[in-house]
């Protein structure tokens, strides 16, 4: 290997191994490229090592060491204890499966995994400095996928002590007595729900006027309620103004103070598109720090971006999804990034799954909608976990054609996949509604609701909700 | 407000270009500098990159029309408030070079793109219902799946829907968001002299438009009944095979030379560069760069070969430097790109140019400026098979030379036949200045050098 200023020579360079890149590497490798992998900290990327992974796995902890002590309806009583540690190694392990598989992967595959930072020299040439110093490569096609970090806030810097952002809210070494998190989108409510199940008193500070804003309402409403009972302190309408003067709390911008141990600071991501010295490439980030890309994630011939670096949800599935676009793209195949629909599942409690459009983003479309919503009490399944709130709720266009399915239940993250498998086939309510769904299991309320929605509802006794 | 984009002078003293092939249709979210439209020129297709980020609001000329240099064949609305209007025809012109794009000019303030419609279906009343695998074939035939009824339930686009449309006199135009395919070299079964599939053109640039290489031996010579214009590539191609075939009087010699010394020569000099680690200089050196080099040498001792009689038949220029055209194949036709100054590069450096050449005319980067001053060329068409070939001078030169594919064929060696990987060597020259002794002699030189590659080191 040559060191220097002497440029090493790759077909492809990836640039970022998270869900995104990684999956763009080995798919490149897969297509006989020669595909070298640059990545500044741990393969993985933000989802296998401080995001979807160990989030998920502190909250089927929290969710065990909760449900556990509240079994008593169901005859079970039982007063489990914390081994906080425990938890801790639980996450580790989780992670270290998980981001072992991908660098066997990758190694298998011969992928070049190269660590350090990368930044473009030229159009053509990036560097990419370690400890030992610059290491230049000269590429065919480059695929970016960097990812984004958590935004910080001016007023409340992070300390990792008393001020953490969501990573350091995962990897507590002990369990705090209050915290107050900073934000009510899905990361700071999955955050909250499983520190409070953890017999953490929380406190939700949210901006907007109400949780969970990019969520349709009704959804957002259930979790609201979950939450209260939970105990967890909602305050939305409010800014954070900063840790209050003796310390020990977050004090508000209209003078109250929080109690808190520690301050979770999780208010939005920011894409990591400024630190590749893209002006080098030409490329200039759009006003909101994203990448302008065309349908097949080129910013120009040989160059692409995938993941939190273009427009859309910041999500591990829709970077994994641009990937296999954008390494076709380069192997010269057509290719286009053209879901119907994204799906994102919130972790919450209950789970949330929402696909496709709302009866309110159809409208502002322009299709006309309607929809129908099933209650999860009626449903078989979720009465016998004893776990009822929440509901399904199906969205079909004029021609009857299914556009939006959104879920609040137990276990429901698990129907976004058939969700999504029905928007994407454009299947019509007659096809939803004709396909036998198991009993008993939670999955039936999607079919009933596609009955619902055709008029015809089985299980409850209601006529269709109208819009437009 | 609205970018009127004119088109730019994308050569030196160019005055009009057809358009080829409309990438984007009315309607069409594009950003700055995705490329928009194919152009020919009379040297080289290019892709005009858009000047503007927006929507087109109206595209003025049609594929097949030859348009002067200035002509706005384009409107982009980019969303702005309207100001003092001006037009993109200097700035664009200032980035259209079919170089490698570089998305964002230095040349001033450019308006800050839009943020670009992502298309989840969540912004959409328009969008088609057709399931990924039929989105993926509509992509894969070239179908605009926004143009096509479906015949499913609901109005879904079914497979057979796209399938119908596919076919010539289909309702469906063509797609405008699929990617274009990227060329990639035919494969050969028999090994072949080097990077550079060429032969006669291939019939692949139809009035039906470019096709993907992979469909291509399918596609080869299909065309429904009736009467076609002639575009592209295509086009020019009719136009110089026929000024070349009535006017320069071609006489065609064949040989066939043992290649064993040859292929040796180049797995040595290929060894020896990959112990200094230099892999990729190795990967290029492709038995057609010793014929190149060759070639060159041979030029340099008969200057009367790397000549041409000029346009009124009186005189004859020889030409000073040594310029190989090397023909490659692409999906839309033949592009012959030029080696400058053959004959004083080392091995290396002309293996790299000719890899780097015969790269950029696949993959539509090689710029005018590469696609002229070729004062002799060569056809490595045996890489499409077949032993001996009669290839067609370009105007402006007087000479020629094709490469058949080798293979073991049996030749006689002291007086026994044995078995040889033999190379078939054909040499068409202007008979109006090169008579029947020199075009053996030039030929012969060449065959000699096959023979002894060691005698390269000697020079001209």
């Amino acid at each position: 290997m040559v060191v220097g200023e002497i440029p090493e020579s790759t077909g492809v360079l990836v640039i970022g191994a998270g869900p995104g890149g990684y999956a763009a590497a080995l798919r490149a490798a897969q297509a006989g490229k020669a595909v070298t992998l640059v990545e500044r900290d741990a393969v993985g990327g933000t989802c296998l090592n401080v995001g979807c992974i160990p989030s998920k796995a502190l909250i089927g902890a929290a969710t065990l060491f909760h449900d556990a002590g509240h079994g008593a309806s169901l005859g079970v009583v039982a007063s489990p204890t914390l081994d906080w540690p425990g938890v801790q190694s639980h996450l580790q392990r989780s992670v270290e499966a998980l981001t072992s598989g991908v660098r066997q992967l990758l190694k298998a595959a011969k992928v070049s995994v190269v660590t350090g930072t990368a930044r473009f020299m030229s159009p053509t040439r990036v560097a990419v400095e370690d400890d030992h110093g610059l290491r230049h490569y000269e590429f065919d096609d480059c695929i970016l996928a960097t990812g984004s970090r958590p935004m910080a806030l001016p007023d409340l810097p992070v300390d990792g002590e008393r001020v953490l952002d969501s990573t350091g809210a995962l990897f507590l070494t002990a369990r705090p007595s209050s915290v107050a998190v900073v934000g009510g989108g899905y990361i700071g409510v999955e955050l909250g729900t499983a520190l409070a199940k953890l017999g953490v008193t929380v406190t939700i500070v949210e901006l907007a006027e109400r949780i969970l804003p990019e969520l349709d309402r009704g959804l957002a409403q259930v979790v609201l309620k979950r939450l209260r009972e939970l105990g967890v302190t909602v305050l939305t309408g409010q800014r954070a103004a900063g840790l209050s003067a003796d310390g020990l709390g977050l004090a508000l911008a209209d003078g109250t103070v929080v109690d808190a141990e520690k301050v979770i600071v999780a208010v939005g991501r920011v894409p990591n598109s400024d630190t590749l010295g893209l002006d080098h490439a030409g490329v200039r980030p759009q006003p909101n720090g994203r990448l302008a890309v065309g349908p097949d994630r080129r910013i120009s011939r040989h160059l692409f971006a995938i993941g939190d670096l273009t427009d859309g949800p910041a999500l591990a599935h829709k970077a994994t999804a641009e990937a296999e676009v954008a390494v076709a793209a380069l192997c010269g195949e057509p290719a286009a990034f053209d879901p119907a629909a994204i799906p994102a599942v919130v972790f919450s409690d209950p789970e949330i799954a929402t696909v496709g459009l709302t009866t309110a983003a159809a409208e502002a479309a322009g299709i006309p909608a309607s929809s129908f919503r099933f209650p999860m009490g009626a449903n078989a399944k979720a009465r016998i976990l004893g776990d009822t709130a929440g509901y399904a709720e199906v969205v079909v266009d004029g021609d009857g054609t299914v556009i939006g399915v959104h879920l609040a239940g137990p276990h429901v993250s698990e129907l976004a996949g058939e969700a999504a498998l029905a928007i994407e086939m454009a299947a019509t309510l007659e096809d939803l509604a004709g396909v036998i769904h198991p009993h008993p299991t939670v999955s039936e309320a999607v079919l009933e609701a596609a009955l619902g929605a055709a008029g015809h509802p089985l299980h409850v006794h209601r006529p269709p909700r109208r819009s437009g | 407000m609205t970018v009127r984009f004119a088109l730019p002078d994308v050569g030196e003293g160019l005055h009009e270009a057809e358009i080829v092939r409309w990438l984007v249709g009315v309607g069409d979210t594009v950003v700055r500098d995705q490329p928009i439209v194919e152009v020919l020129t009379d040297k080289a297709q290019v892709e005009l990159p858009s000047p503007a980020a927006g929507t087109v609001a109206a595209v003025t000329v049609a594929e097949g029309d030859i348009v002067t240099v200035g002509t706005v064949i384009v409107e982009i609305d980019d969303g702005s408030a309207p100001t003092a209007a001006p037009t993109a025809g200097p700035t664009a012109a200032s980035t259209a070079m079919p170089t490698a794009s570089v998305p964002i000019g230095t040349e001033g303030a450019a308006p800050p793109p839009p943020v670009p419609t992502i298309p989840t279906g969540r912004a959409s009343g328009t969008r088609p219902k057709a399931s990924p695998s039929t989105r993926r074939l509509a992509a894969r035939l070239g179908v605009d799946l926004r143009t096509l009824p479906g015949s499913g339930p609901g109005g879904r686009i079914l497979a057979a829907d796209v399938e119908t449309a596919a076919r010539p006199g289909g309702p469906a135009a063509p797609a405008t968001t699929a990617a274009p395919a990227a060329p990639a070299a035919p494969a050969t079964t028999t090994e072949t002299a080097g990077p550079a599939p060429v032969a006669a053109p291939l019939p692949q640039a139809g009035p039906l438009g470019p096709v993907p290489v992979a469909r291509a031996r399918a596609t080869l010579g299909q065309l429904p009944a009736g009467t076609h214009p002639l575009r592209g590539i295509r086009r020019l191609t009719a136009a110089s095979m026929a000024q070349t075939w009535s006017t320069i009087p071609h006489i065609t010699g064949m040989d066939e030379v043992d290649a064993t010394a040859l292929l040796e020569a180049r797995k040595r000099l290929q060894a020896s560069l990959r112990d200094s680690g230099a892999e990729a200089e190795a990967a290029a050196l492709t038995p057609l760069v010793l014929l190149a080099a060759a070639v060159a040498r041979t030029l340099r001792r008969y200057p009367l070969v790397n000549a041409a009689v000029d346009p009124d038949g009186t005189s004859v220029t020889v030409r000073e430097r040594v310029n190989l055209g090397i023909a490659v194949a692409t999906p839309d036709g033949l592009i012959v790109p030029v080696v400058t100054d053959a004959d004083r590069r080392d091995l290396v450096s002309l293996a790299l140019e000719m890899q780097r050449l015969a790269g950029a005319a696949r993959d539509r980067t090689v710029s005018a400026e590469e696609l002229r001053g070729g004062t002799f060329t060569l056809t490595n068409y045996g890489a499409l098979g077949g032993r001996f070939a009669t290839p067609l001078i370009l105007p402006g030169q007087a000479g020629i030379m094709g490469f058949g594919a080798i293979k073991e064929r049996p030749i006689a060696v002291d007086g026994a036949v044995v078995a040889r990987r033999t190379l078939p060597v054909v040499f068409s020259a202007d008979h109006r200045i090169i008579d029947g002794d020199l075009s053996v002699a030039f030929q012969e030189t060449v065959l000699g050098y096959i023979a002894e590659p060691l005698t390269l080191l000697l020079g001209a």
